[in-house]
Parts: structure tokens; sequence; C-alpha cells
């Protein structure tokens, strides 16, 4: 699956300088960033979050996730679009809730992280 | 702390194959031994070099250093000219010699920088210092990374060619609590070095996490913090020395959702208690130490292993 | 959906107040941030956490919320327990990760439309 595919799934916009074809090979639904971090599978994830804020940007580099969904129509600042661009991050908006968007992902066959 | 932390930036690592001129800087400025000492200060601030070969007509009779002029400040500043505070016949090195050679100097007589000289003509056509054999090194890395198109080189790769005895890489990153913009920016560099050295993905993953926890921590609660990354061809040791309130019962600390963290920390998805517990789980070894009132000190060692690393090239992928 | 077919259907723990299982599950909201939960969550919703935190349940309770689920095969705090029984707020436990407990949900048929 690539962003492309969960673009359309969660009608969602890319901000920024995000590659559409980026392969994306799993899904995390999380707000707590230290639980992101818990496990280590999470290398081509995208991470669905309710936050917003450069942090969210630097814990996706460190787990080598491929892309960052902030929910409910929520926009990252100008410093974070930055970092992720140079850390070629790809980062989406999509007005739907967490949950909604983790349904959609599921119904395509997108899986979750394996967690300790 | 180790004997390390007051020695930020020397690494000792090398590379038989690279010369002395790859690293070294060309704009030499030399100055004449007959200058006043009281005129060394601008000179030395004003280039933000930490020493300068002394020549007299053409040839290099000497070198006056950052620490020679402090001495000569401590001895009470007395005016005289450079020859008589500069180093005699100083250690040069050629420009055609190979790092190895260079790293090996610095390590005999444990200077910090070096004249270079071309061989054939005897001329100072460069200083060099460990900064700039690091810098050409990691440079070089980066470069074969383009134009091979290895992906990850072997761990071991890099040291293949040291012919010391003991060889680490190290590197050394400064934080600054309360900065939430800058938290990371230490782990995502240790980490893009970490890639660039050719570390398996899966370890350079576990000393990310595990050094961003210890960042954020540091960030969190204490003023400032500094982080040191010593790469062997073994193991990668991370110890993060925080100045800040410390821990003042480690045992409870390390359970899990233990967390003294105010609210605007946990707003930002951060101090569920769990940080300490990922470095645990990413680290093979974790020690931590603390004295209330002073700071942390965190040390964490992830063993590379050989068997597991993996030489990909582009068309594997 | 009653909140007990959840249960059944999904095999989750209950951990407290179990006699109060019956009330109808409208839909769901994934959070781990307070703030955002006591914004954006719906009366109704049964709520997907890994937040451990006693606070919770006074979350829970004031946004009239089924019942919590907390997620990763995590346990929450006794204090969180013991509050949740108090207040009769339904903690149930599952070893799936949120993202895929919602696509459980999603199938049996709780939809996250706003």
């Amino acid at each position: 699956m690539t962003v492309a595919d969960v673009k359309a799934a969660l009608d969602a916009e890319i901000i920024g300088a995000g590659d559409p074809e980026t392969v994306v090979l799993r899904a995390c639904a999380c707000d707590l960033l230290s639980d992101v971090l818990r496990c280590v599978t999470r290398e081509k994830a995208i991470l669905l979050t309710n936050l917003t804020h450069l942090q969210t940007v630097r814990v996706a580099e460190m787990v080598d996730a491929a892309a960052v969904c902030y929910m409910r129509g929520k926009r990252p600042g100008d410093d974070v679009i930055r970092l992720a661009e140079e850390k070629g991050m790809v980062l989406l908006t999509t007005k739907m809730t967490s949950y909604e968007a983790s349904g959609q992902l599921c119904r395509l066959g997108l899986s979750g992280c394996e967690h300790d | 702390m180790n004997a390390n932390h007051g020695d930020p930036g020397v690494v000792q690592l090398l590379g038989q194959e690279l010369r002395i001129r790859d690293a070294m800087n060309r704009r030499v400025v030399t100055i004449s031994s007959r200058t006043p000492m009281s005129e060394l200060r601008p000179t030395l601030r004003a280039h933000r070099i930490a020493g300068i070969p002394v020549m007299d007509d053409g040839k290099l009779v000497g070198v006056i250093s950052v620490e020679d002029m402090v001495n000569w400040i401590t001895d009470g500043a007395v005016a005289c000219p450079v020859a008589e505070r500069m180093t005699r016949s100083p250690r040069a090195l050629y420009a055609d010699e190979t790092l190895v050679h260079a790293i090996n100097e610095f390590r005999k007589f444990g200077f910090f920088h070096f004249p270079v000289l071309d061989r054939d003509s005897g001329e100072v056509v460069g200083v060099v210092t460990r900064e700039d054999v690091i810098q050409c090194l990691l440079k070089r890395l980066e470069i074969d990374y383009h134009e091979e198109g290895i992906r990850h080189y072997r761990a071991s790769h890099i040291f293949e060619d040291i012919v010391a005895d003991k060889s680490a890489l190290l590197f050394h990153y400064y934080i600054i609590g309360q900065d939430f913009e800058k938290a990371g920016s230490s782990s995502s560099g240790l980490k893009k070095t970490l890639q660039r050295l050719g570390i398996h993905p899966d370890i350079v993953r576990r000393v990310a996490i595990a050094t961003y926890e210890a960042e954020m921590n540091t960030v969190i609660y204490a003023r400032t913090g500094e982080l040191i990354a010593k790469v062997d061809t073994n193991q990668i040791r991370v110890e993060i020395e925080d100045f800040g309130p410390g821990i003042p019962d480690i045992a409870a600390a390390l359970k899990p959702g233990f967390s003294t963290a105010p609210d605007w920390v946990r707003n930002l998805g951060f101090g569920a208690g769990m940080g300490l517990g990922n470095i645990q789980n990413c680290a093979d070894e974790m020690n931590i130490t603390s004295t209330v009132g002073k700071g942390i000190h965190l040390e964490i060692t992830i063993a590379i292993n050989k068997e597991r690393v993996k030489y990909e090239t582009k068309k594997d992928r | 959906m009653k909140l007990r077919r959840i249960v059944d259907e999904l095999g989750l723990e209950v951990r407290c107040a179990p006699r109060n299982l019956d009330q109808e599950v409208n839909g769901a909201y994934i959070s781990d941030l307070l703030s955002d939960v006591i914004a954006n969550a719906h009366q109704g919703d049964v709520w997907i956490t890994l937040q451990l935190h006693e606070n919770t349940v006074a979350v829970a309770a004031m946004k009239g919320l089924a019942g919590i689920i907390i997620i990763n095969g995590r346990v929450p705090e006794e204090k969180t327990t013991e509050r949740a029984a108090q207040e009769n707020i339904p903690i149930m436990l599952s070893n799936l990760s949120a993202f895929g407990l919602a696509g459980e949900l999603h199938r049996l048929g709780i939809g996250g439309k706003r």
C-alpha cells in the first residue's frame, strides 16, 4: 500500500512535499509518543495521531515510520512541515477521527503494529 | 563521568586510503616568530583556529597554540614575541601521508592540530586537526554511500582499515532543557551518523529510540545535558548526563507508569511513565545513577551483532 | 449495539462495573489525551486508550461514555479500577492495538462517522 492509497481511503490531503508513492506497511493509532517508541515494528508505519507538534515527526523518524496523519482536520505548524520535508517524512491531514480512519485502513487490509 | 568527557570531539578512526591532503584545511594562516604575543589572540579568534604555524622566511620554525597563549596570560602576559612561547621544531605531517598516520600522530603527541607540508617543496600547504579527520571520514562515507549505491555499509567495514589497537568514534551533543523545539535533534543527528556508518537499521533504531527517550527526559526535567556516543566494532555505548533535579528513587522510577510529569508534558504525549522502560527494552545494558539536586547519569550499551549485519546493495531492494 | 455484545464478540476482559454492560454503544473514540477526549468524544462512545491513570474515569463519567477499553494488553492502576467501580464505568482490557481493535469494532458495525 502507498500513501496515495491511504490518502484516497481517508479523503486526506498531503501536507507539504510528501511523496504519494511512499510505501506504508502498517498503521498505529496513538497519542502517547513513548508508546510509539515502545515497539520496534513501526518501520514504514503510518502514525495516526491527535497531536500536531514537532515531536510527532521526531518520533516517527526514530522508529523509521513512513508517514504521520493528523486527525480531525488538524494541521501542524510550518516548523513541523519543514522538519518532515527534511527527513522525507510524509504528512497528511484527514477530517476523520483516529477511530474512523483506523476502520477504513483496516478494511483496506493494513495491519497494526505488534506490541510487547 | 569518564575521562572522555572533558575531551569532546576527539575521534580516533582511520582510513588507509585517504591522505592527509583530503582532510586538511588549505587556508593556511601563518604568523611570524617576531609577532608580539599580544597580537596573537585577534588572529586566532578571527580565523577560529586552535593553532598557527610560525613561519620565518618561508620556513616552518614552530607552532603556537591557544594553549600557549593561555599559559602566557597565566604567567602574567609579559610582552614578548611569539618566538619565546611557541613550540620549536614542531612535528609536521606530509600531505601525502595516510589519515591512519595522522591519527597515530595525534594520539602519540596529544596534539590537536599539525601543520601539513608538501613533501617535495617542504612548504606549509595546510593545517589538519582531529576534527578535520573526522569530518573527512564521515563525508567520504556519504560520498561512497551515494556513488556506489550501497545502502548499508557493514559496520565493520569502516573499522577494517584501522591499525590502532583500539579505535572508536566519539560523538558529542549538547542538550538544552525546556527547549521542546530542538528536543530530539541530538538523537536525530546520532541516528543519521550511525546510518552513515552502515550500522544495521535494527541496531540504529534501538539506539535512536533509547537516546531519544533519554534526550526527552533531559529536555523535560533538566536544565542542560550532554550526550556522548562511543561507537566501536563491537558496540555502541551512549552516555547521557543531565544537570537537573535528579531521581530520588530509581527503583520506583523504573516501574512502568511511574511518572512525575506535569500536565503540559502529558498533554504533549509524554510523561506516561514509559520512557525508562523503553530505554531498557532497547538496550543490552542500562545503568542509571542519580544525585538528587544534581542530575542523572545514564549509560546505555547496545551490541553490534555482526552476524545480523547485512551487506545490502541497491539491487537487493 | 449493547456493550455486552462487544465484550462477548471481542473476548474483552471486564475489570470493573460488570453489571453496567447493557448500555448502548453509539460509536467509539481513540485518544490518549484527556483534553482531546473532553473536547471531542461523544456521549455513548466507547473510549479506546492506553492511558491507565485514574483521571480517565472522571473524564469518562463527565462525558457519559459507555466504557473504557484499555489496549495493548495493558493493565490499569488499582486506583483507576476502584474509581471506575465507584462511578459504575466499565473498564475492559484488550490485547489488540488501538488500530486493530478499531478494525474489529468496525467489523461489528460500530461506525465512526461524525
